[in-house]
């Protein structure tokens, strides 16, 4: 059986080739190379060249804030972003109205409304003043004025420094007046010269008057200019609506994950739609402005919309900043058409937006604010930092973690949500979801979304089992930032949302949802079938279907091993019988 | 007697395939880190700096990811730790054989998130490699690899340190942050 040709002359071959392989020298002597493989290194040197010349065209800034890159040949031009020509027919630099040395931001609205005379009564009407948002299905009064959500918590009693996103000038209390037409800021959303700044903490206006920011930094800003930002108005922009949805939660890329800066200026495969050398869009290319109402909103999101593609210009009152809206239901071409069979039960985000806050710049992941108040031994505020340089403690917050490139939760939703509000029930004993999506495989209306949840620790009042209202920031002596006592904030906090604090402060575990829907990756960057269709794959979690790869069906399976263990039994015994008589015929 | 040759070639042929296909997951070997991305390289420089006494300092810090980002391809981020020790370096350096080992240097250690939204550390496989090369420069390798084991090594009690922006090609003069082979 074990003869020399069978057994010992391959082992022998396999020592050969071990011991051959042990004594040879790795690395290979200098040898001349052969025409052909110049050819070959001159391609790949040439390759090398142009990726160099590529990466040395990149935007100067986002080069510097990069930790250190490929270096670039320094005599390569650096590209500078092309200014955009005004298309507009009219050049407000020329209107005597604006011709003014303003004095506040009231007065410049005043000036636009002599021509613009009904854009203030459209803002009026919008969510972006009025800041609430009645929900159709729930009857549940929403938006920012009622919803208390687990970062900054509530703008309750906060308004002087919330107020600073706020469509208005002077919201610094109940007292303000929303039917003064006056009070409207026009500036904010139609500034084009990146200079009109509302800090926190002067109820909505810009400075006015030299300040020190950020405070106690030593750094001052000069007053706004008015009078140029007003003659430089302009159609709004990715930067103009950054401005605040770049920047909420109290920083940038904290509060939603799919939106930052980096989104000022991005890359094709940051957003392939808003890609600033490619297609260029800006927020309100999707979000399409009707009166000044903008359309598209986490308070009353589409998950899905059956109807397919939505004509520019129809009078149709679907929501046009869905996917489906421009890129229809089957979306897909024919080569791909499986694909297409997805739509019906995933959401385009799903495949499409693999990771968010792709940037170099972190988001916040989880806020606990039952941390905050920790004061050094000399009574200082205190702040520690990560690796990259974020704040992960602040004595007037609490603990934070950060992440970037992250992988979203998955699950079923059919655009209605319910949020937990002021005066609900919690308890310590779960965690409270903040805002609920809901839907499950058996509804039509819903789709597997990609989510971000965020996680926190937050205040609630323990006698009255409700979230609570903290008075966090004011120049009062109550407020949580200037002194850190939690009483006396809430107390302040409380009495403002129309409630008395009961004395007993309590933290409860909080998660919000928030819908991932920017941060369009090309096509090439989607995620692959492998992605989910695999054990413990993206959608692991996801109930109420059938994943082939993902599931099983103990039957299908037993039918497929027996019918492989039948096959192996058919070779070993036909091959048993071959061996068998051929011994026989020698 | 053609039987046995057929048979010793058939071996060194499937070694062949065997090796071929197996070598890359031997000289390589990956972890999963529990930190994020920034946090792991700062550890790990942390721990490399702590390696002082062994003659490592931090040679640089690359991120790749972003060059190749800022030519409008996607790829997760990656961070390249770079490190390097005269102790071993000299050695290596000042040996005509051994010199071409130069090429992988310094010391490289990668941190990179994957599809999974996982961070993970690469490393080469320091001791296997350094016995591909003969007794002197394993003997070299073998040292590089315990030090490499303990750069990995990291305490979560401990405060995530800053991540040091060392700029690469630092020449040895420029302190302990900034030196390197």
């Amino acid at each position: 059986m074990f003869t020399i040709d069978r057994v010992i002359a391959p082992v022998l071959g396999i020592a050969f080739a071990l011991a051959l392989a042990v004594s040879s020298p790795v690395i290979a002597t200098a040898t001349p190379l052969a025409e052909a493989e110049k050819g070959a290194v001159a391609e790949i040197e040439q390759a090398i060249e142009g990726a160099v010349v590529k990466v040395a065209g990149e935007d100067e800034k986002a080069a510097a804030e990069s930790i250190q890159s490929v270096p670039a040949p320094k005599q390569v031009a650096v590209e500078e972003p092309v200014e955009e020509k005004s298309k507009s027919t009219a050049d407000h630099s020329k209107f005597e109205e604006l011709d003014i040395d303003f004095k506040s931001g009231p007065q410049v609205t005043k000036a636009c409304l002599k021509c613009h005379t009904e854009a203030a009564k459209q803002i009026h009407k919008t969510k972006h003043w009025s800041w609430e948002y009645i929900n159709p299905d729930t009857g549940q009064k929403l938006g920012k004025k009622h919803v208390i959500n687990n970062f900054c918590t509530s703008v309750k009693s906060n308004n002087t420094f919330c107020s600073a996103c706020h469509i208005g000038y002077g919201w610094a209390d109940d007292s303000f007046d929303f039917t003064a037409e006056a009070n409207v800021d026009c500036l904010v959303c139609h500034d084009t010269t990146g200079t009109y700044k509302k800090l926190p903490g002067l109820s909505g206006h810009p400075n006015y008057e030299t300040i020190e920011w950020p405070p106690h930094s030593g750094k001052f800003r000069p007053p706004t200019d008015l009078k140029q930002v007003a003659q430089n108005v302009g159609p709004t922009s990715r930067k103009t609506c950054g401005t605040c949805h770049f920047y909420g939660g109290g920083g940038d890329a904290v509060k939603h994950g799919d939106l930052d800066s980096s989104l000022t200026n991005p890359g094709r495969y940051l957003d392939v739609h808003m890609d600033s050398k490619g297609l260029n869009f800006t927020c309100s290319t999707c979000h399409v402005t009707d009166e000044h109402e903008v359309s598209g909103s986490r308070y009353g999101p589409t998950a899905a919309d059956e109807k397919g593609v939505l004509v520019p210009g129809s009078q149709d009152p679907r929501n046009p900043t869905t996917c489906v809206a421009c890129h229809g239901n089957t979306p897909h071409p024919d080569k791909a058409a499986k694909l297409n069979d997805h739509t019906r039960k995933l959401a385009c985000q799903t495949c499409h937006i693999p990771a968010y806050a792709r940037s170099t710049l972190q988001t916040k992941m989880s806020w606990d604010w039952s941390t905050a108040g920790k004061l050094d031994e000399q009574g200082h505020r205190i702040q520690l930092k990560n690796s990259a340089g974020k704040v992960v403690y602040d004595s007037k917050k609490g603990n934070f973690t950060y992440d970037r490139y992250v992988v979203p939760e998955y699950q079923w939703f059919n655009g209605k949500v319910n949020y937990t509000l002021f005066g609900d029930k919690v308890s310590e004993d779960s965690v409270v979801k903040i805002n609920e999506f809901q839907g499950d495989a058996d509804d039509p209306e819903a789709r597997i979304w990609p989510v971000r949840v965020f996680r926190g620790k937050q205040m609630y009042d323990k006698g009255l089992q409700t979230l609570a209202v903290l008075h966090t920031a004011g120049k009062d002596d109550a407020a949580f930032w200037g002194n850190y006592d939690w009483d006396k904030a809430m107390e302040v906090g409380m009495r403002t949302a129309g409630s008395e604090y009961s004395g007993e402060l309590g933290f409860v575990s909080t998660e919000m949802s928030w819908p991932i829907t920017h941060m369009v990756s090309p096509k090439e960057d989607a995620l692959a079938c492998e992605s989910c269709h695999t054990d413990g794959g993206r959608l692991a979690g996801i109930d109420g279907i059938y994943l082939p790869a993902r599931d099983r069906m103990p039957l299908l399976d037993m039918i497929g091993f027996g019918v492989a263990l039948l096959a192996l039994i058919g070779v070993l015994i036909h091959g048993g019988i071959r061996v068998i008589l051929a011994k026989r015929e020698d | 007697m053609w039987k046995a040759v057929m048979g010793f070639i058939a071996g060194i042929a499937l070694l062949g395939i065997v090796g071929f296909n197996t070598a890359g997951s031997f000289m390589m070997v990956e972890h999963e880190s529990p930190f994020g991305i920034e946090e792991t390289a700062a550890r790990i420089q942390a721990n490399i700096q702590r390696m002082g006494h062994r003659g490592w300092t931090l040679s640089g810090l690359r991120d790749p990811s972003k060059a190749v980002a800022n030519s409008g391809r996607n790829v997760p981020p990656v961070l390249l730790v770079e490190a390097c020790s005269t102790d071993y370096s000299g050695v290596l350096l000042a040996d005509d054989q051994a010199r071409i080992l130069s090429i992988m240097m310094p010391c490289t250690i990668t941190v990179y998130k994957k599809d999974d939204g996982k961070t993970y550390i690469g490393t080469m496989n320091s001791a296997l490699m350094g016995r591909l090369f003969g007794k002197k420069v394993a003997a070299v390798m073998n040292e590089v690899a315990k030090d490499q084991a303990e750069f990995l090594k990291f305490d979560p009690n401990q405060p995530a340190p800053p991540l040091i922006k060392v700029k690469p090609g630092g020449g040895g003069a420029g302190g302990p942050e900034v030196s390197g082979c």
